[in-house]
């Protein structure tokens, strides 16, 4: 008797910790599947990319963008902002509808050849990681006043965050790109997008 | 020194349940809920709204998660906090008692390493061998405690085995069943690993086709499940025909043993053919911790009834 009223006993408790996991399980499924709020859109701009065409606003459409401001002979951050964005290309390779835009804030320095060769330094092969450049005024504005991010002091003084951009042109968040737990929430980010814009 | 013996039972209980919570906040994903250690976004009770969260940390806040992790945090301290106090009652009860006092005092150096390899996982972002480790520092430290447990109640209970006589093959089997269990959860949480990898570079694949992706290492673990079920019916057998008076604790954990087994393949096939769902999985690592925990009260009794 003793004994079936344990069996009784253990078998309550396992179904109340499974009641009470399947309740957590739900509210933290929730909590993945919403998306990032709309921060604002990003404004209309034109830029050259580093093999020569025209980068605007258009290019951000109907893709999912991470986007971040960086010079080429930075040698602060940016490396490692670089390797985290060269680690996302590499994952994101099957997936055509991601693409990673790094734009420089030394137009100066990184002229079409210089991005050219960065790229090719970071294993760029196809166009879905773009860097794009322009005259300083218009990547100050852009940073500043497109993308909220400070950019008094540029180029040393840029901003180390990525930006995740969805599909309409809109910042959804930013992201600290030296930072691999933030960047481990940009890519579950990007994962939610990319399946809504599956659907 | 009753005491002991009550107090460990309540801290083994506390430590499964513990297991089983860890489990949870690997099933949510929420392991990164708090993304510093030992406090969440800079506080020791976590930030209930955006404005309460450090500036540096607002991008990784999300109110669930990090209460979910906070949860496991305190059932961490507070279990921590239990085996210490074993720990002490061993040490003013049974101080001579070496096969109390090893594994119990094991176990308390193991809860600090367990508690510092937490913080490594937060600073690692959950790297996969760690998580592993994780797991497994855990499961080691239960079975410390099971044993310890065990020994002050045959202590207090010198007739428990006394009757009873066992096989010597008994003790292979046992020991091939725990090894096996163990390798199971190790293969059980690489697989795991490699389907959140899979699925981090897939991210639009649904789950049973990356868990068939995974090939070899899922058929390795079916193989090894059902060469358990043979194991723990072949035990049941030596007990029930080859043993001379077979305790009850030893035939009951032998039958809850050979019936968690069967419930664990129906769960993991239940993984493959119809979704990775995070409640089976959940029990699925919870339920083989108990079995490593059966495993460990027969091999005592065992060794209890050769003593004698």
């Amino acid at each position: 008797m003793k004994k079936i009223h344990t069996v009784y006993i253990a078998g309550l408790f396992i179904l109340i910790l499974g009641i009470g996991a399947t309740w957590v399980i739900k509210k933290a499924d929730q909590a993945h599947q919403t998306p990032p709020p709309i921060i604002k859109s990003v404004p209309d701009f034109q830029f050259k990319t580093h093999d020569g065409y025209t980068f605007t606003m258009e290019n951000l459409r109907n893709k999912i963008t991470v986007l971040d401001f960086m010079f080429t002979s930075c040698t602060g951050p940016c490396p490692i902002m670089a390797s985290n964005m060269s680690r996302l290309y590499e994952q994101y390779r099957s997936i055509p509808d991601v693409q990673f835009v790094s734009v420089t804030v030394d137009p100066d320095t990184d002229t079409e050849d210089v991005l050219a060769a960065y790229a090719d330094a970071n294993g760029v092969n196809d166009d879905r990681w773009i860097f794009i450049r322009s005259d300083i005024k218009s990547v100050k504005e852009l940073s500043r006043d497109g993308f909220m991010l400070f950019s008094d002091d540029l180029p040393a003084g840029h901003s180390v965050k990525f930006v995740l951009i969805d599909d309409k042109g809109r910042i959804r968040q930013y992201y600290d790109g030296t930072d691999k737990a933030s960047i481990a929430i940009l890519q579950a980010h990007l994962n939610l997008f990319l399946k809504n814009l599956d659907s | 020194m009753k005491y002991f013996f009550r107090f460990s039972v309540f801290t083994i209980l506390m430590t499964y349940l513990l297991i089983f919570v860890g489990g949870l906040v690997r099933v949510s994903d929420a392991g990164m809920g708090c993304p510093d250690w030992p406090k969440c976004f800079d506080r020791w009770i976590p930030p209930t709204s955006l404005d309460q969260v450090p500036l540096e940390f607002q991008d990784q806040f999300n109110v669930v998660l990090a209460w979910i992790e906070y949860c496991n945090r305190l059932f961490g301290a507070v279990t921590g906090l239990m085996i210490t106090i074993t720990c002490y009652l061993a040490i003013r009860y049974y101080r001579k008692e070496i096969k109390i006092m090893v594994p119990v005092i094991g176990a308390f150096i193991l809860t600090i390493i367990e508690g510092w390899l937490g913080g490594v996982l937060v600073d690692t972002v959950l790297n996969p061998f760690t998580i592993t480790l994780h797991l497994l520092l855990a499961l080691l430290i239960v079975v410390l405690l099971i044993y310890a447990s065990l020994q002050s109640y045959y202590l207090y209970h010198k007739s428990a085995e006394v009757e009873s006589d066992y096989p010597n093959s008994l003790k292979w089997f046992i020991y091939a069943t725990g090894l096996i269990v163990l390798i199971e959860i190790i293969i059980g949480t690489e697989i795991r690993g490699g389907l959140e990898m899979i699925r981090n570079q897939n991210p639009l694949v649904n789950g049973i086709f990356l868990l068939r992706m995974l090939g070899p290492f899922k058929y390795m673990h079916t193989i090894l499940g059902i060469f358990l079920v043979g194991l723990a019916y072949f035990i049941r057998k030596i007990l029930i025909i080859e043993s001379l008076n077979p305790s009850r604790l030893i035939i009951g954990s032998a039958q809850a043993m050979l019936g968690m087994i069967i419930v664990q393949i129906i769960l993991g096939e239940s993984l493959v053919f119809f979704d990775v769902k995070p409640l089976i999985q959940l029990y699925h690592m919870w339920i083989a911790s108990l079995i490593l925990g059966l495993c460990v009260i027969q091999y005592t009794a065992w060794e209890t009834s050769r003593l004698n």
